[in-house]
């Protein structure tokens, strides 16, 4: 889980493995906001899948890369 | 992973912040009122449910994600202290846990070159760069320290 500077960079990284999923990092920070906010709460409670999907999913992180497990 | 362990997993985080490094089982057991060997035997149980990672060799704290007890590529500004994230992901998780603007330090991994992100309500100052991600969801867990 990286950045990069560019597609370019993430091509010659991957050296013909396959690739995995690529995000802008403004959907990176808002995914990151929204699942890790509550984390040092000193109430915190653990997130149910559902929960954590639904961030996915509300974010267009969607189909099966993305998929939680059940 | 029962009432306890949750008081003493969300105890261990507040230490993580406070002392800004990873606590010892000893120091949480202190601060709890528990033996080592009940912060031990609750850290496995909150391991095993992913609610924070041991390293299995000595069984101290590895990660309190989205905090990393051992140096990595992803160095934080934020709250005021240095920390470590385990991954892109996390280092903006770091400024969304202590509800901070910060600073992110890494480097390409491919060309090395340093890469900084000012973060700024929510916001990083350079929304050209990007993140790949090389597992898929339902993997992450298989081992969460390569992901």
């Amino acid at each position: 889980m990286n950045l990069f500077r560019s597609e370019e960079h993430i091509e010659r990284w991957l050296g013909g493995r396959a690739p995995g999923a690529t995000i802008p990092v403004t959907t990176l920070s808002d995914l990151a906001h929204a699942w890790w906010d509550d984390r040092v709460a000193p109430d915190w409670r653990p997130h149910t899948r559902d929960g954590n999907q639904a961030i996915l999913d509300r974010l267009g992180l969607t189909g099966p890369f993305w998929r939680l497990p059940g | 992973m029962d009432e306890r362990d949750l008081e003493l997993r969300n105890l261990t985080y507040g230490l993580f912040v406070e002392l800004g490094r990873a606590p010892s089982a000893q120091e949480v057991g202190e601060r709890a009122g528990a033996s080592r060997d009940e912060v031990e035997a609750s850290w496995r149980r909150l391991h095993d449910a992913h609610a924070l990672v041991l390293n299995p060799a000595t069984l101290e704290l590895r990660m309190a994600n989205p905090f990393s007890a051992v140096p990595t590529a992803y160095r934080v500004h934020a709250g005021d202290r240095w920390w470590y994230a385990n991954c892109a992901w996390d280092a903006f998780g770091i400024c969304a846990a202590l509800h901070s603007d910060g600073r992110i330090e890494t480097s390409c991994p491919d060309c090395g070159e340093p890469i900084a992100v000012e973060v700024r309500d929510e916001r990083p100052d350079d929304p050209s760069l990007l993140f790949h991600c090389l597992v898929p969801a339902e993997r992450w867990w298989a081992d969460i320290v390569f992901t």
